[in-house]
């Protein structure tokens, strides 16, 4: 089984490394896994959702709102003394309002203008973002350490989970919750989908543009915020953390069908177990490629994503 | 076009062509080079960005290719025209590809694929040593051994020269016109006939060719590549950076935005050091929200308003 | 009009940028300027910033004692960004507009691979102070000089240490999939294999990645006696930690220095902490090397920046201190004068150890195997230079104390 070639791809270096007979818990564990870093995903994913489903604004800084959310995180335990998990409701806040005050500053002068715009402000926004905190704390890494990062809890004889990925998982779903409800429930939520169905329409029904996009905007950004507050104990610290997430968070969007906040979500738990499991059976080095090809098998069989019910 | 249009043009190329008689220094010569090679990637891109309107920004799988055609193919003991060609090829099948799957889509999600092809080729290049090298990289023939750094700026010149000349013949024919319906509105188009499918993976061929060119000039100068420096989507942000920054859609657009973005990176480097992106990202920021078509769009439409 | 615009107003407005924005160099004749390019911004930065302390040290102490030739010494950096094309135009910005002589860089394998064929065209005498990539000393110029030793060396004494503590016949490489990750790999699997040292596994992990527990499952099933590392900082911390939470317990975790050797990694702040604990490592350098002038360079480090160099730093100051001794041998600023003199340098007690180049240039630098214990680097091989025992096997993660 091992080192054999399958199908059409070709097995980087020697055949020691290739696919290999895992058993039922070993992958049921892998699973898991991905679902628990998937948790993580949905949320940065949802909050480009949010963005992109009303303002259809391609968000290039997305990452970098993430990263401030975990130096925001950071800080707050550095000089507050309280973990993330405690903090993140001072985050979403903070962040909020950084986003709001983008929104209105920013990008709101240069509505109607062309796509090509906006992705070129935001993809500024973006460097200038990760340049300007790598100015104020430097180049280095930087990661926290608290007594729950090491307790494992072990669920059977097979399964172990690492204590911080299910608490970061928990809060992620009450937050992803929470937007929906906001979505769904609410009457700004129903402007906003009110403006992704039809924007020149939406101010004769006297919705207010700018103050429903402003508060979206601002959520969304919150929402990436929150993810990185929760992914600064597992993980660390430095100005391009959240370049990766970024791209991620676009295939999310795709797979999830446009505006779709659950959509969203759920593309976010399938793309951190496909990359387990691909890890799992290939190899780590491959798992990247995969959330590619699978963003654009999508695009090609199902535009409107595998979750959305909307038009391309 | 008018004769005057064209001396002016003709005596711009010869300018830049003599250029290397007052210009000594490698190092500035690198930095012409480099604006050269992008304005000609900007032009390239524009023929899919600027005048079809569909936003491009996985141009990097196209620039690899050059560049790993050139090292591979030569590798494979195939004579240099061949090489070229066979590279040009490469990255017209890749457009072939992208654009077959991509074109289907609309405004954001034709971007965000782009992206995504972009990233698997970049993977692919990364994990495919025995084919790519991998990250340990492979060597590319030197196209030059003396006067390197003229040489490559006079390459650099010349297909600067070229992709002008092809834009402009577009922009007058009737695929032109095809492209900027298109571009304006692609239902209205379809209902009078023009096969937009067609028309824009045309344009993308196009596109994709002269870009691998300059892939592969790009990869020679440096003599050795790695997927990170070719296939990363830092290039395809910059080339389609240079593009609109200039004014997506301009002849001129990609040229100046290319002689701008360059020229203030280098001056940032040495000026501001750690702090060059932080400027350079508020650079963009603040063209973005002042000249909103570009630094040539919006030269242009105040030259209009002074007309009236 | 556009056409104007594009083909006259062009050449002369970039012309001009350009002119205006460089500097010309080399007017100050009263400093003697070496060149460095390094990774000052960018994923490499805190190993840049290493770089730039040591040498920072290093010039302070060169210069009150009279600097070279009689001038005091001027570094002039460039930053390439953790980028190899930018390392590449730092070369030609360096040698042909600051006309220094000689250059010492970059910090990372891939930036130092790109700028080999460079400074060959150039040629400017080149001073390696930290790639271990084997291929930067292999394209056969006479102008590169390496001072720290190369992933192949790093696998022979890996090996040497293995056969004479436990002989264990079974290794599984987990390495970064980067010019870095991908020459040690292959460095260690030729070697093991010659050395008849089975590989049963070899993984490829893109970095920063958060989660390699598939990748530690995968090598789990392959029950090697050793895992091998080649990683940076960052992934070795996630690795370890994640090794615990897997249950993944080989009787030697080894590596190629790098992450695994930083000062930081057996701290709980900065680094893996009780996690790294009983990991071995090839060194190049500790502050407790036993080397001439070490200890000096750790306590000038330590009143510089508040804490304890790793060996990046220690390079970088030994790169500078060859540089400079070379050029007072040669006794002008010659490129080729000092390369010449590069050849020839022959000093055995430096702080860094003894420093000579074969004629790849590369400096047979002695390497030490390290392990951590009580949280702290301790030489446990050669026997000659070990200061404690090695402890073999390392014990299960369930039974540590103290996780």
């Amino acid at each position: 089984m091992a080192g054999r070639p399958r199908g059409g791809m070709r097995r980087p270096g020697s055949g020691a490394g290739g696919r290999h007979r895992v058993d039922f818990y070993t992958s049921l564990q892998a699973v898991v896994n991905g679902l628990l870093t998937g948790g993580l995903y949905a949320l940065v994913g949802m909050g480009m959702a949010l963005i992109f489903g009303v303002m259809r604004i391609v968000n290039f800084a997305h990452g970098a709102f993430m990263m401030l959310g975990m130096y925001a995180a950071y800080v707050l335990f550095l000089d507050g003394h309280l973990n993330p998990y405690v903090s993140f409701p001072i985050v979403a806040l903070v962040m909020y309002a950084v986003g709001h005050v983008t929104y209105m500053g920013l990008l709101r002068p240069i509505h109607g203008q062309s796509d090509f715009m906006q992705i070129l402000l935001t993809l500024g926004i973006g460097l200038a973002l990760t340049d300007g905190i790598q100015l104020v704390f430097g180049a280095d890494y930087h990661q926290i350490n608290f007594p729950l990062l090491s307790k494992n809890i072990h669920l059977g004889t097979h399964i172990t989970v690492n204590a911080p990925w299910v608490v970061s998982f928990g809060i992620a779903l009450v937050v992803g919750a929470g937007l929906y409800f906001f979505v769904m429930r609410t009457m700004i939520g129903r402007a906003a989908r009110a403006i992704a169905q039809n924007r020149n329409a939406a101010p004769l029904m006297g919705i207010h543009l700018h103050r429903v996009q402003a508060f979206w905007f601002g959520l969304g950004v919150a929402a990436a915020a929150v993810a990185g507050a929760l992914l600064l104990p597992v993980f660390y610290l430095y100005p391009g953390v959240g370049d990766q997430f970024t791209l991620k968070a676009f295939v999310m969007v795709v797979l999830g069908g446009m505006e779709s906040i659950v959509g969203a979500a759920m593309a976010g738990l399938l793309l951190g177990v496909v990359e387990s499991l691909t890890s799992l059976y290939w190899g780590n080095e491959w798992a990247l490629l995969v959330d590619f090809v699978i963003f654009i098998l999508v695009l090609s069989l199902r535009p409107s994503g595998i979750f959305g019910r909307q038009k391309a | 076009m008018k004769r005057w249009q064209l001396a002016a043009a003709l005596a711009g190329f010869v300018l830049s062509l003599m250029v290397p008689l007052v210009v000594t220094s490698d190092y500035q010569l690198q930095v012409l080079f480099r604006i050269y090679l992008f304005a000609a990637l900007g032009l390239a891109w524009n023929l899919v960005g600027g005048y079809a309107g569909q936003l491009s920004l996985g141009h990097a799988a196209y620039f690899g290719a050059g560049a790993y055609g050139l090292a591979l193919f030569t590798r494979l003991g195939f004579p240099m025209w061949a090489v070229l060609a066979m590279l040009v090829l490469l990255a017209m099948l890749f457009a072939l590809l992208i654009g077959g799957v991509s074109f289907r889509l609309r405004g954001p999600y034709f971007a965000l694929a782009t992206i995504a092809f972009a990233e698997v080729v970049h993977a692919a290049a990364k994990n495919l040593p025995s084919v790519t090298g991998g990250d340990v990289g492979v060597q590319v023939p030197a196209l030059f051994h003396t006067h390197v750094n003229r040489s490559f700026y006079l390459c650099a010149v010349v297909l600067t020269a070229v992709t002008t000349a092809v834009t402009v013949l577009i922009s007058r024919s009737r695929f032109g016109y095809y492209l900027m319906a298109i571009r304006e509105d692609q239902d209205t188009a379809l209902a009078v006939g023009v096969n937009a499918s067609r028309v824009k993976l045309y344009a993308l061929l196009l596109s994709a060719g002269f870009t691998a060119l300059a892939g592969a000039l790009y990869g020679s100068l440096f003599l050795f590549i790695v997927p990170d420096q070719v296939l990363s989507i830092d290039i395809s942000n910059e080339i389609a950076i240079v593009a609109m920054l200039g004014g997506a859609g301009t002849l001129a657009g990609p040229m100046v935005g290319a002689a701008v973005l360059e020229s203030a990176s280098e001056i940032f480097k040495s000026v501001f050091q750690e702090a060059h992106l932080l400027i350079y990202g508020l650079l963009l920021i603040v063209v973005v929200l002042f000249l909103p078509e570009g630094i040539v769009g919006s030269v242009e439409g105040m030259l209009r308003k002074r007309k009236r | 009009m556009k056409h104007i615009l594009a083909r006259v107003l062009l050449p002369a407005v970039a012309l001009s940028v350009v002119l205006a924005g460089c500097k010309s160099g080399g007017e100050q004749s009263n400093t003697f300027r070496i060149g460095v390019v390094t990774s000052l911004t960018g994923s490499a930065a805190a190993f840049g910033q290493a770089h730039k302390n040591g040498y920072t040290v290093a010039v302070e102490e060169l210069n009150a004692k009279g600097g070279v030739l009689g001038k005091k010494i001027e570094l002039v950096y460039y930053d390439d960004q953790s980028k190899p094309d930018q390392a590449v135009q730092g070369v030609t910005k360096l040698v042909d507009q600051d006309h220094v002589p000689i250059i010492l860089g970059a910090y990372s394998s891939e930036n130092t691979r790109a700028i080999v064929p460079v400074v060959t065209q150039k040629q400017v005498p080149l001073i390696i102070p930290t790639a271990v990539a084997d291929n930067v000393v292999q394209t056969g110029s006479p102008w590169v000089f390496r001072i720290c030793a190369g992933s192949g060396s790093f696998a022979a004494s890996t090996l040497d240490f293995l056969k004479n503590n436990g002989d264990p016949r079974t290794m599984a490489i987990v390495y970064e999939n980067t010019n870095f990750g991908q020459s040690n790999d292959k460095s260690m699997r030729e070697e093991a294999t010659a050395a008849g040292v089975k590989i049963v596994d070899e993984e490829a992990y893109q970095a920063s990645s958060p989660d390699y527990k598939a990748l530690l499952q995968r090598v789990k099933a392959k029950n090697p006696e050793v895992i091998y590392f080649a990683s940076y900082l960052l992934d070795a911390t996630t690795l370890m930690r994640q090794a615990a939470e897997v249950g993944l317990n080989p009787k030697y975790y080894t590596s190629a220095g790098t992450g695994f050797a930083a000062a930081e990694f057996p701290t709980k702040d900065k680094g893996a902490g009780a996690y790294a604990e009983y990991t071995f490592s090839v060194s190049q350098w500790l502050p407790t090397a036993k080397w001439k002038g070490s200890k000096e360079f750790d306590e000038a480090f330590t009143k510089l920046t508040g804490a304890h160099p790793a060996y990046h730093a220690m390079e970088a100051y030994a790169a500078l201190l060859v540089a400079v001794a070379a050029i007072q041998k040669a006794g002008n600023a010659q490129p080729a004068g000092i390369r010449d003199a590069l050849k020839a340098v022959d000093l055995p007690e430096t702080p860094f150890g003894p420093i000579k180049f074969d004629e790849h240039g590369q400096n047979a630098h002695p390497l030490l195997i390290t392990q951590i214990l009580d949280g702290q680097y301790k030489v446990v091989w050669p026997k000659a230079a070990a200061e404690a025992e090695p402890v073999i096997p390392a014990p299960a993660w369930n039974k540590r104390k103290g996780l």
